[in-house]
């Protein structure tokens, strides 16, 4: 009846308003940042817009990208993980250790570090969902765990001498492009399908935004958050696999500080930390141009502590453009 | 006659998409209660958020006292006298009683800091004046009962001297002995001389308390009247534009074999030993106070809060139910009491909203067919005529009766065998109410097994085919159709006074301080 004409006689007709709503989304000023900023710091040094130098850059980002994605994922939902870090040392321990120590063949004991980064995280997800442990502090808390215990097992030793095989993924192209972003590539295409069009994304944004409403529409809320963070471990583990074969050696301080590094990127990316909206899309457009910023900024011969500062204020920059546009969208 | 305290002239107020208000007059004279009246979505709520500056108009003015003024916020409004109990509660859960009457412009010491000491006496003199003596000022207020909650609302608007004070949908989620105590308040605060502007879905207390109503439709003024010149059909046809029945006759339907039975159903401290069967075609309502376990044990029965003893038998064969989950796949839905808690993702849009509970079903190897959900949120837009602009309206800026409505759109999306719902009505107009009690009746006729709470006697009464009473968390009484009278259910539900010695209102503090 009445609400379905005025649907189509009150309102402009859909497709200009999806245009809008595009254009007015932060992953649309994000992308116009990012673009702004290439373009700056190309005038400033002309080391930084080759395709040597973007490809290297790509190659960098990939552990800290593989490890946003699930974080995308948890913040989503209103979480946060920040033992990704730590678990990435982790596994890149258990993989020298595996390996050297314990005699096992390499292939095992990637699997190992894979497996033991899975296990982290569902020790996570489990604490969180058993326990009601607020996911900030048991994450806290195993950041210190994970990283004592990757501390305890190194025994301040290093593992190096690998196979020639071992350095493929992370040292080694594949029609010109460094092998490790195809992976990235990949899990970044496969997380976003999941988050935009399968029911279990959309009961990941239900859960951020409301998790009563949520458990009382039948959503799995407590099954959804253990496979996140499980998978939110994993992809550690994996990064810190490809780390370590991009290094070639195997220490136990790898990994630390990443978790600010990944939510930096989802941040920037338009999730809100509150939970309840985001999108992989706005994380990867964020991943880049963080690492640009960086790489432009070091080539420029900005240092590193400025180069944090504008980083930072890039981040307080596409906030405030967001929040504007947001008001400015609900009309108040 | 004495002059009008705050006016609103030509009033137009458009949000993208909608135009909510559309050159509207409404004033409010001290010491008067003005009802203020219209269908779900005609705008009621936005003209108050107007008046007490939520909004700013588009165009129109706003006089208090003979003095244009401009409200850039709600503070401005508190200045100017204006108080407001909106539809969904804003109270601190976590604050206390005193800290939220006061919250905002706390007494303060000669020093700056906040005198707590004057802060909860003044609290208790506010509360004293509005004959409430029975409230403890440190409590937090999220251990309170709605009703106990809307009196702190009204205590914390007197505490800022409010001249005017609006009140949306004031009795919709509290029980009768509250409504009675609310209508003496408002009582008291008449002979002080606030004015008072009070919306509600029930004629009936607009007959009550009202002195004058103004009835909005779609947007637009259509009158305001002396309500000792109106009747409940006059009301209603100006709200709507034609006459209607606003009271649905249950249909008879045939009553077929047990499809839910629960037997000795126990949660610690909320339900002990409930027992009762539901049969194909059989609607049960489910009456009691507040507290009662009524909620509770809905919320056993759906796997929220597993039962720690007891059965629940679907088809006579035994389950085990301990996730809503299980409960929807064994047939089973649960419409919650709490729209903005419970019932509702608002910052989604309604057409997420109404497929959350079927996504399944729309999704082939879980991808979601965006289509098949579009389709679904336009046929619950027209079964139900929600006011929508259409399915990606964020449910949050629906009006609040539309809020309802999609609540019991995304139930009905499961095509349940047992549908059991909480206070299904609460907030909607009197057409569209008639329009779900139609529903379910047609429902129950097609086989369906419905437990239906409410705390609505003429609900309870017009619609159910068996009555069960629910106190203290315990089933103490079952009525057929032709036993039950607002009598003797209301004795069920409040127990024998005499007897155990318990006043009600000692009852009602026991059953406050479960929840
Ligand atoms: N913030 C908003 N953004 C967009 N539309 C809105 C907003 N607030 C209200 N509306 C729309 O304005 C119209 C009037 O809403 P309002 O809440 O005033 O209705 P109401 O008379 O209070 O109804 P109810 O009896 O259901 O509470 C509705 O169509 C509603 O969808
Ligand atoms: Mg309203």
């Amino acid at each position: 009846m009445t609400a379905h004409e005025t649907s189509q006689t009150r309102i402009a007709p859909a497709w200009t308003q999806q245009l809008r709503a595009l254009l007015r989304s932060q992953e649309s000023v994000l992308l116009f940042i990012t673009v702004i900023a290439v373009l700056i710091l190309s005038t400033q040094t002309d080391k930084f817009l080759t395709v040597r130098n973007l490809l290297n850059q790509g190659r960098l980002m990939t552990e800290i990208g593989l490890i946003a994605l699930p974080m995308t994922y948890i913040i989503v939902t209103g979480g946060i993980d920040l033992s990704v870090g730590s678990i990435a040392g982790l596994s890149a321990i258990m993989l020298g250790y595996g390996w050297y120590n314990l005699g096992l063949p390499l292939e095992l004991a990637i699997v190992l570090a894979l497996v033991i980064g899975a296990i982290a995280g569902f020790a996570n997800g489990l604490f969180i969902i058993l326990f009601r442990v607020p996911p900030l502090i048991m994450t806290l808390a195993t950041l210190a765990f994970y990283r004592g215990l990757a501390e305890g097992i190194a025994q301040a030793r290093s593992v190096r001498d690998y196979p020639e095989w071992f350095y493929a993924l992370g040292q080694r192209e594949t029609l010109g492009i460094p092998n490790q972003l195809y992976f990235l590539v990949i899990a970044a295409i496969i997380t976003a399908i999941i988050l935009s069009r399968t029911t279990f994304g959309r009961s990941l944004y239900a859960i951020g935004n409301n998790e009563l409403a949520a458990r009382f529409s039948g959503i799995p809320v407590r099954r959804n958050k253990l496979i996140i963070y499980t998978l939110s471990g994993f992809m550690s583990g994996f990064a810190g696999y490809v780390l370590v074969s991009r290094v070639s050696t195997t220490r136990s301080d790898m990994g630390s500080g990443w978790e600010l590094d990944a939510i930096a990127a989802v941040v920037l990316g338009g999730t809100s930390i509150f939970g309840g909206s985001g999108s992989i899309v706005g994380t990867m457009i964020g991943l880049v141009l963080i690492q640009l910023l960086k790489n432009g900024l070091a080539l420029t011969g900005v240092t590193g502590d400025a180069t944090i500062v504008v980083i930072g204020s890039v981040l307080i920059l596409s906030t405030l453009i967001n929040s504007v546009i947001q008001r400015r969208v609900e009309g108040l | 006659m004495q002059p009008p305290i705050l006016e609103l002239n030509h009033i137009t107020k458009t949000f993208p998409g909608v135009t909510a208000l559309d050159d509207v007059h409404f004033d409010i004279r001290p010491g008067e209660v003005h009802a203020l009246l219209g269908e779900n979505g005609a705008g009621k709520s936005t003209l108050i958020k107007v008046a007490s500056g939520v909004y700013e108009p588009d165009s129109g003015e706003i006089i208090v006292e003979g003095q244009p003024v401009r409200f850039g916020s709600p503070r401005d409004a508190q200045a100017h006298g204006i108080a407001t109990i909106y539809q969904e509660l804003l109270l601190y859960p976590e604050l206390s009683v005193a800290e939220n009457i006061f919250m905002g412009h706390a007494p303060r010491t000669r020093l700056g800091a906040i005198d707590w000491a004057t802060m909860r006496s003044r609290s208790l003199e506010i509360l004293a004046s509005l004959n409430i003596d029975d409230m403890d000022v440190t409590r937090k207020v999220g251990s309170l009962t709605v009703g106990n909650r809307q009196r702190v609302e009204i205590a914390k608007a007197l505490s800022m001297n409010a001249r005017v004070l609006i009140m949306d949908e004031p009795t919709a989620a509290i029980t009768e002995s509250d409504v009675e105590r609310l209508f003496s308040i408002i009582e008291l605060l008449k002979q002080r001389g606030v004015g008072i502007v009070y919306i509600s879905h029930r004629l009936n207390e607009v007959f009550d308390i009202g002195d004058r109503v103004t009835v909005l439709r779609d947007g637009r003024y259509i009158a305001t009247e002396p309500v000792d010149q109106m009747t409940e059909d006059k009301l209603v046809s100006m709200m709507v534009g034609r006459t209607i029945d606003n009271l649905f006759p249950k249909l008879d339907a045939p009553i077929g074999k047990v499809v839910l039975e629960v037997r000795n159903l126990t949660r610690k401290r909320v339900a002990h030993d409930v027992s009762f069967q539901l049969r194909e075609g059989e609607i049960v309502g489910m009456a009691g106070l507040v507290g009662s376990g009524r909620s509770e044990i809905a919320q056993v029965i759906f796997g929220f809060t597993p039962a720690h003893a007891g059965s629940i038998l679907i088809d006579g064969r035994e389950v085990r139910i301990t996730t809503p989950g299980q409960a929807m796949r064994y047939g089973i839905a649960y419409l919650p009491e709490d729209r903005g808690t419970q019932g509702l993702i608002r910052q989604m849009d309604l057409r997420a909203n109404t497929s959350i509970t079927v996504l399944r079903a729309l999704s082939r190897a879980t991808f979601i067919n965006r289509h098949k959900e579009t389709q679904l949120a336009y046929s619950t837009i027209e079964q139900l005529s929600i006011r929508a602009y259409g399915p990606q309206q964020l449910v949050g800026k629906l009006s609040g009766g539309n809020q309802q409505k999609v609540v019991v759109g995304k139930w009905l999306a499961t095509r349940p065998r047992v549908l059991i719902v909480d206070e299904p009505t609460r907030g909607i107009d009197v057409g569209a109410k008639a329009e779900i009690h139609r529903l379910m009746s047609e429902l129950a006729q097609q086989g369906m097994a419905i437990l239906m709470i409410s705390s609505e006697m003429p609900e309870i009464l017009g619609m159910s085919d068996r009555i069960l009473v629910m106190r203290e968390g315990r089933l103490v009484a079952e009525f057929s159709r032709a036993e039950a009278t607002q009598e003797n259910i209301g004795l069920a539900m409040m127990g024998d006074i005499g007897n155990n010695g318990k006043s009600v209102n000692s009852q009602l503090d026991g059953v406050e301080w479960q929840a």
